[in-house]
């Protein structure tokens, strides 16, 4: 578990993913844990990995403290829903989730694109005066569009607490495409805001006997282990080897939590 | 030359999450050792989380002790990021980012009731 935990590390740290993505798959396929308990062991796991990325961000000064905590009230609105919601749901629908989000990621890396990443060019709508006096902007950039951003980061708090990640997927592009944010700043404030976005639904995980303390352990420290040696390393491995190699992963996950879904439904 | 108050508060944020992500991690690692002196394989029956035998459990050096107290460090610390910032703004006398603060606070503690009462 150990071992597995440093490997989804090592793939999220090198592809900019995060672990989460992985971390569910391992647990679920690997290690035959129930989906949903997976997910709060994945949750606890982006929240370590993201701490200590999040502390260096913003000593450099790349991540935007105040939009990240502007947004990360509605991502934790979201994933407050998200982990209710969660209890709700019947295992085949969540498999059946991670395997349509797998899908994604995995078509994003193939048409040539990070999943979170696309063109430089962020929209050039006008700046506008955001409510109740906020003061979002940073260094050369102006944040517009705070009200879809509001919208999406709840979309992105409800997707982190169904499926275990930390939201990237959705949190990058909305500030980098809608609110004008650059793609660098976008990333490192995403990640600042997975701490609060997963305590939100890790709490409830936590609270409804979702998180088993004997995988959550191995399985953070892998991770966190994992990514620690993937942000050291990426400049001396070919990253267009390591992306075939990764849809592969994705494709064959998918595929496989299909099947079980499936399976378990009949 | 005196950092200015923005650049200050975020030089204290990150120093704290840095702080709180290695006590967890050195809290889950303690764990982990624990459990590999033990014997015990993470898919062994874990006991559910009840926070008045952390105590109890860490006295006695069992495993489940440290990985429980590890995982509320790890969850604990963004929230102690939102509690710093909200003293740093509150200083600042920022009223926007106080009320954001505090609102994220009480979201924080919703999902602690919404979990206790959609658990019962």
């Amino acid at each position: 578990m150990l071992a597995g935990g440093v490997m989804a590390g090592v793939f999220g740290s090198l592809l900019g993913l995060g672990g989460g993505i992985l971390i569910v798959p391992l647990l679920t396929i690997g290690f035959g844990l129930p989906l949903r308990e997976a997910v709060g062991v994945s949750l606890i796991c982006v929240i370590v990995t993201s701490g200590a990325a999040a502390g260096v961000y913003l000593e450099r000064h790349v991540a935007n403290l105040r939009l990240g905590m502007t947004l990360e009230l509605f991502t934790a609105i979201g994933a407050l829903i998200g982990g209710l919601v969660a209890f709700l749901l019947s295992e085949q629908i969540l498999a059946a989730l991670f395997s349509v989000m797998l899908v994604y990621v995995a078509v994003s890396m193939i048409r040539g694109r990070d999943p979170e990443v696309d063109d430089d060019a962020a929209a050039t709508e006008p700046p506008a005066v955001q409510p109740f006096g906020l003061t979002l902007d940073g260094p050369g950039y102006a944040v517009h569009g705070l009200g879809r951003g509001a919208i999406g980061s709840i979309g992105a708090g409800v997707v982190s607490a169904l499926l275990g990640i930390g939201g990237g997927l959705i949190k990058v592009p909305v500030m980098h495409l809608v609110m004008g944010v650059p793609l660098r700043v976008a990333t490192a404030t995403s990640n600042l805001m997975i701490g609060i976005t997963a305590t939100a639904s890790a709490i409830i995980y936590l609270l409804r006997g979702g998180i088993d303390p004997f995988v959550a352990g191995p399985t953070a420290i892998g991770v966190f282990l994992g990514a620690t040696l993937g942000s050291r390393t990426a400049h001396r491995i070919d990253l267009r080897v390591l992306r075939i190699l990764f849809v592969a992963v994705l494709s064959w996950t998918a595929f496989e939590m299909i099947r079980r879904a499936l399976t378990t439904a009949a | 030359m005196r950092a200015p108050p923005a650049a200050d508060l975020e030089r204290r944020v990150a120093r704290l999450l840095r702080v709180g992500t290695y006590a967890s991690i050195a809290l889950l690692a303690a764990g982990v050792t624990g459990m590999a002196a033990a014997g015990r394989s993470p898919l062994d029956p874990a006991p559910r989380f009840d926070p008045a035998r952390i105590p109890a459990d860490l006295g006695a050096l069992r495993p489940e002790g440290f990985l429980w107290l590890g995982i509320v460090f790890v969850m604990a610390t963004p929230s102690a990021r939102v509690v710093m910032s909200l003293i740093g703004y509150l200083r600042e006398g920022d009223r926007a980012m106080t009320v954001v603060s505090v609102l994220i606070l009480a979201v924080i503690g919703l999902s602690v009731v919404a979990a206790m009462w959609s658990g019962a």
